[in-house]
């Protein structure tokens, strides 16, 4: 055990023992520990096996920044165990090996791969034969990542989102970063400190004198109305001061007028031969160790220090009863050689200049570098500073400000030797990807010589500390190599998030609910299956046989629930010019209580969507869209008028209306038994639109017919729609009364050769070859939407047709089958069915406009043979249309 | 085998710019500097350069998803991609560099019966063309991706999916290092950092760029500029139909092989598919709004992973590494538009919208025989720039929802 005698100021509550197991056995610990300092405590030393090399890897940075502490915990892989509270009940486990921790048979890779391994080997081998690539591919697979994840891992964590907005949010909590937020409190700002740490303080709560100062800061802080959030991690700076903030599972969404980023420094490591053994570690980590935890870290010290830090660490070891063999500032001299030499991947004894000192514990700190990440990702630049070896942030974006030492405000620190000395095979630059300088010169020597395509090439830099601890000494390394100086190299981009956060936390929770219609438990109530379409549930239909269900409406009365159609109310003196313009055909001389069919072009004469539109009054449409068109429409209403500037309105009514098609030659009968309103054909006809009362719930009745008998759609608040949907069942019940889905409405809507406008019409589709060119008026006074490009396609002359199909062999092609000329694609099935009343397979198709004649054949690819199948011109069913004006 | 042991110059710098070649390529993507492999491989062209105003596959080719598929919605374009398949899987001991093409099928989820239509219309547009491409049912997505959850407790269930067992992933940076490789064999000069900034334009003839470096005239100018290509393309003076937005994505931490499907939901606007680094890689649709500001955006994490963890539960602890956009040229039918410009001399390559990678070698393979010939190929014919006048578009439109 190396845990000390209780400490002043120390983080962990010995009164409150944790016990969790680590590979299956128990590990005691106490409130407070993270499991790294719990399981260090307990003696462990090798905490992971590295990314390429599988060499033994321990405690380094203590701050949840390197990848070195990355363990399963509790079935998540990955996690930095140096920064993650211990809870009782853990279950920890090792990750990335074969055997062991301690012995990990995949470590021959480091003992023999070395030298065949250099950057980009797997770019130049395993080429050949091309069919053993699948299995050298899973060797590769399998070496490479990390963790394993659980295959059978569920969303359990409940997450949370939060909006908020704040005067000013500094990033960071450390001395600069409160004193900032008590400076701006002062000035009656509202402020918010977020910080990574377990509580605010930074640098200061693993400094003896500074715990004391922490404090103090945080007490004045709270006085001042200042509001402290700790542990909280800040992803990013987006735009217009957005700043999304990950605290646990609560994901808290800053919008902030100005934002102060005091994120501190990121200490650097040096780079040398062994500087990834075991028992090598930065400064903080040392300290952590001995101030957070009470541990003591080893038992012989080595200092190797570009600044103060090492210094500090130095006396909080020492402090600990560590015997510190050893210090070396590189601001008095820079040794030209370091060695680490281990012992089974644990530091056994330093040698500097030849003259070597036994250690288990080397403290390293190079020039530590400002934290900048956050705002190198919101824009700002990073310039380097030669004199002090540091990069520093210039030219911040609009309302952002540095502070502190994450300003560059550093001292000054030495500026390390790119290599302390010889360049070994075992001196890493990279410590995730294991990379070091011989890796870089090599990727330059072969011709990757910009920082941007030698990253991408050695993947320096790529790893899970995504820079922090290997960018500069990279740089460095890359300068030296090249001979020239560290701007000249520059940095890489800078991406989001600052440090990498769980999907699942900013996935919140599901936002898209399914858009059900005010009579979906009457469907699911009547047996209905439902489906899904687009956003809506539907009922695809109440019994078996669609097809018996679209028979009842030929033969007594069905209803169908269409209360997912757009309904846009058009209002005002120019609602019928502005419908004239984004119409092909003409409104204005729509005559009040009459309804006509209307299609939408977009500007390149396409076919966006179809509907019906009533007058209501003079100054009153009411526009029916498409299912799927109604957000689209209505949106496209209000840009054109964006343009135009006419004197309407547009009321979206998709969601406040339900809407009911009452269709079948019993449906007069129906309603007149539900209605006093005279349903008589004199007084409704066919496309008549009338006010009516239906059950005694006020409605719109369209006579329409989509499904091609005699039938009124009726529109009528939501919340009476099941009110009235039970009136049409109870007191239809004698005529044969039966719901029907859109699987049935679509056989009959097909028996007419209506088109469904996407599924029918793709994206060129054009009322020419659409077969709609009688909705075309060009007549008008003003141009319509789509006029020039639909005149264009008359002009070059028609290619394609859709038209009606039937298949004489009653084979049964797929919707999307192709239609075939001299074995080439040359239209395709839009839709197919087969028609109970017809006795028949019938559908739409698209064609080449010479097929496009009465009794003309094409084929059409079924299971991979050409079949017949005859042009029908015209509707199938009712051509004339008698049914619907009955 | 033995070439590993040995530093290979695999990218060589070239000398100063001269103030004459045969035929100068704009931008050093995957595009460019496949055209210029081919020049050299099928033509002898080698008096070349390339111009690249950053580093070569700064843009598109190192910013995309990797995908490599060829089930398209359209005869033209399935049949293109159909070929650049075939190329893509010969490549990697063509050029000598193992592009890690790793093909292990491509799932196109349909998460409505409209949506199984427009999948059943790809499978048989495929068929036709000899591409593998089938309609599969939810039963056989699970018993394919056992990965996958295929319940009816989430948003946007999944029905049904085109499966397109060729569909795969490949490392995009070695296929621009690939291509690099062999153009600096043949002679060919890649010039990074130099930025075109005109055209010598007169008597309707390209005659030459100008430089960030001098002026340069050549027999032919190829502007292969992907998200740039309407900005340079204005700068000779000829007007595309092209807007421009970006696409954005994200890889996770690495973890251990756990899928080694492609995964689309045009539905969801995601693809997921898991490199052989082990990191998952998460795009989406393009950014409805048009820019050139290459800035990832928030509500795109928050959406996109919302819906990975529909499809994929096992991810909710798995983190976000690192988060990036790229530009997208897109042209109103969603199909490339390559070849003769009304500007004799200047050709462009452009429209890639989201699907530019993936066409790669049969770009280079088509417009170097262009460029050599002054023939415009079959296989793109279909894809000139004059269709906007003729109104002989080819509409990847209802399949390229989601275009991965």
């Amino acid at each position: 055990m190396s845990r000390l005698e209780a400490r002043d100021g120390e983080r962990i509550d010995r009164s409150q023992p944790v016990s969790f197991t680590f590979q299956g056995a128990a590990v005691e610990a106490f409130e407070g520990d993270t499991i790294g300092s719990a399981l260090y405590a307990a003696g462990r030393r090798t905490f992971s096996r590295s990314f390429k090399y599988h060499r033994p890897r321990g405690l380094q940075c203590c701050i949840g920044h390197c990848a070195n502490c990355q363990m399963n915990v509790n079935g998540t892989p990955n996690v930095r165990v140096c920064a993650t509270p211990v809870s009782s009940g853990d279950i920890v486990k090792g990750q990335n090996f074969v055997g062991s921790l301690d012995f990990d048979l995949m470590q021959a890779t480091d003992k023999f791969a070395g030298p065949f391994t250099p950057p980009g080997f797997y770019y130049k081998t395993f080429i050949r034969p091309r069919k053993l690539w699948p299995l050298y591919e899973k060797f590769l697979r399998n070496a490479a990542g990390l963790g394993v994840l659980d295959r059978k891992g569920k969303r359990e964590a409940r997450v949370d989102v939060e909006n908020r907005h704040v005067e000013v949010l500094v990033i960071g909590g450390g001395r600069s970063g409160l004193e900032a937020a008590i400076t701006h409190a002062a000035e009656g700002r509202q402020v918010t400190v977020v910080d990574e740490g377990p509580e605010a303080g930074g640098a200061l709560l693993s400094d003896p004198a500074g715990k004391g100062v922490a404090a103090d800061l945080r007490a004045r802080a709270q006085a001042a109305g200042v509001e402290v959030i700790a542990p909280a991690i800040a992803i990013g700076i987006f735009e217009y001061g957005f700043v999304p903030v990950a605290v646990g599972n609560l994901l808290l969404k800053f919008r902030a007028e100005r934002i102060v980023v005091a994120a501190g420094v990121i200490e650097q490591p040096l780079v040398f031969p062994g500087n990834d053994l075991i028992g090598v570690m930065l400064p903080e980590a040392a300290k952590r160790l001995v101030e957070w935890w009470s541990i003591k870290p080893g038992e012989r010290a080595v200092v190797i220090t570009a600044d103060d830090r090492g210094l500090e660490a130095a006396a909080s070891l020492r402090t600990a009863g560590v015997l510190v063999a050893l210090v070396i500032d590189l601001r008095v001299e820079q040794p030209p050689n370091i060695e680490a030499r281990g012992r089974r991947g644990r530091l056994h004894a330093v040698s500097v200049n030849g003259e070597t000192v036994k250690a288990d514990l080397l403290v390293m700190s190079g020039s530590p570098q400002p934290n900048a990440k956050l705002l190198a990702q919101a824009g700002a630049r990073v310039v380097y500073d030669a004199s002090r070896g540091i990069f520093v942030p210039e030219s911040l974006p609009e309302n952002v400000e540095v502070v502190g030492s994450a300003a560059g405000d550093v001292g000054a620190p030495a500026v390390p030797a790119a290599v302390l000395g010889h360049q070994g095979d075992k001196c890493f630059v990279c410590f995730c990807e294991d990379q070091t300088p011989k890796d870089l010169a090599y990727a330059i020597a072969e011709g990757f010589d910009s920082i941007e395509l030698s990253k991408r090439y050695t993947t320096v830099t790529m790893g899970p500390c995504q820079g922090r601890l290997c960018s500069t000494n990279a740089i460095r390394s890359y300068a030296k190599t090249k001979g020239v100086d560290e701007n000249t190299i520059g940095t890489t981009t800078a991406r989001p998030p600052y440090t990498p956060v769980p999907m699942g936390l900013v996935a919140g929770y599901p936002q898209e609910p399914a858009r059900r219609t005010s009579l979906h438990h009457r469907h699911r109530d009547l047996g209905a299956r439902i489906m899904w379409t687009g956003a809506w549930r539907r009922p695809h239909s109440y019994g078996a046989d669609a097809g018996v269900e679209a028979q009842n409406v030929h033969e007594k009365v069905g209803l169908i629930d269409v209360s997912t159609l757009g309904k846009i109310l058009v209002t005002g003196p120019d609602a019928g010019a502005f419908l004239d313009r984004v119409y092909p055909n003409r409104f204005s001389d729509l005559k009040v209580g009459r309804v006509r069919y209307g299609v939408i072009t977009g500007d390149a004469g396409r076919i966006i969507d179809d509907g019906t539109v009533g007058r209501l009054d003079d100054e009153t449409f009411y526009v029916t869209t498409s299912s799927t068109g109604a957000d689209g429409i209505y949106q496209w209403f209000g840009w054109w008028n964006a343009v135009w500037f006419m004197d309407v309105q547009f009321a979206n009514l998709t969601g406040a209306l339900a809407a009911i098609n009452v269709a079948g030659p019993a449906s007069r009968e129906l309603m007149t038994r539900l209605s006093d309103d005279d349903f008589s054909n004199e007084a409704i006809a066919y496309l008549d639109a009338r006010a009516v009362t239906v059950a005694g719930v006020p409605a719109l009745a369209l006579r329409i017919g989509f499904v091609g008998e005699l039938g009124y759609e009726l529109h009528l608040a939501s919340p009476q729609a099941v009110h009235v949907w039970d009136a049409l069942l109870k007191h239809g019940a004698d005529l044969g009364v039966a719901p029907f889905g859109l699987e049935p409405q679509r056989i009959l809507r097909l028996e007419k050769g209506h088109v469904i406008i996407g599924q029918d019409t793709d994206s060129e589709s054009n009322l020419h070859e659409a077969a709609m060119p009688w909705l075309v008026k060009n007549d008008k006074e003003f141009e319509w939407v789509g006029k020039w490009a639909t005149q264009q396609v008359a002009d070059r002359g028609l290619r394609n047709m859709l038209v009606g199909f039937e298949s004489p062999s009653g084979a049964m092609p797929v919707e999307g089958g192709q239609v075939v000329v001299a074995g080439r694609s040359a239209g395709r099935i839009t839709s197919v069915r087969h028609s109970r009343e017809l006795d028949k397979v019938i559908g739409l198709a698209v064609v080449p406009v010479a097929l496009a004649v009465d009794g003309g054949r094409f084929d059409v690819q079924v299971d991979g043979r050409a079949v017949g199948m005859i042009v029908r011109l015209g509707h199938f069913y009712d051509p004339e249309g008698a049914r619907l004006r009955s | 085998m033995k070439d590993i042991f040995r530093k290979q110059k695999i990218l060589k710098a070239p000398g100063r710019l001269k103030r004459h070649y045969d035929v100068v390529i704009v931008g050093g993507g995957s595009h460019g500097l496949a055209t210029a492999y081919y020049l050299a491989k099928h033509h002898g062209i080698t008096d070349v350069a390339i111009l690249e105003q950053s580093y070569i596959g700064s843009g598109g080719a190192g910013r995309n998803t990797t995908i490599i598929r060829s089930n398209y919605r359209t005869p033209e374009g399935a049949a293109f991609y159909k070929e650049s398949v075939a190329l893509y899987e010969r490549l990697s001991a063509e050029l000598d560099f193992n592009l890690m093409f790793s093909q292990h099928g491509h799932f196109t989820l349909a998460h409505s019966d409209r949506s199984l239509v427009v999948q059943n219309e790809r499978a048989e547009v495929n068929k036709l063309l000899g591409i593998n491409s089938r309609v599969i049912d939810r039963d056989e997505v699970k018993r394919l991706c056992p990965q996958i959850h295929v319940g009816d407790d989430v948003t946007w269930p999944i029905q049904g999916a085109l499966y397109h067992p060729p569909g795969g992933i490949i490392r995009h940076d070695a296929v621009v290092w690939g291509f690099a490789k062999q153009v600096c064999r043949s002679g060919i000069e890649i010039h990074q950092g130099i930025e075109v900034t005109g055209f010598d334009v007169r008597d309707g003839r390209c005659h030459g760029v100008r430089t960030t470096q001098g002026n340069v005239s050549a027999g032919v100018v190829l502007s292969a500029t992907a998200g740039w290509s309407s900005p340079v393309a204005k700068l000779a003076g000829v007007e595309l139909p092209i807007t421009t937005s970006i696409l954005q994505a994200f890889v996770t931490e690495p973890v251990k092989p756990f899928l080694d499907k492609i995964i689309v939901s045009a539905q969801m606007h995601i693809y997921v598919s898991q490199t052989d680094r082990g990191e998952f890689l998460i795009g989406a649709e393009v950014e409805p709004y048009p820019t050139y500001s290459n800035k990832g955006t928030f509500p795109f994490i928050e959406y996109s992973t919302r819906h990975v963890l529909e499809l994929f539960p096992q991810l909710h602890s798995t983190r976000i590494l690192r988060h990036w956009t790229g530009l997208c040229d897109m042209s109103p039918d969603y199909s490339p538009i390559m070849g003769l410009t009304e500007l004799d001399g200047f050709l462009v390559d452009c429209g890639w919208g989201t699907y530019g990678f993936k066409a790669a070698p049969i770009t280079g393979v088509t417009l170097a025989e262009l460029i050599a010939t002054g023939k415009t190929p079959a296989l793109i014919e279909p894809f000139k720039l004059e269709r906007f006048y003729t109104d002989t578009l080819v509409s990847e439109l209802a399949a390229a929802a989601v275009s991965h």
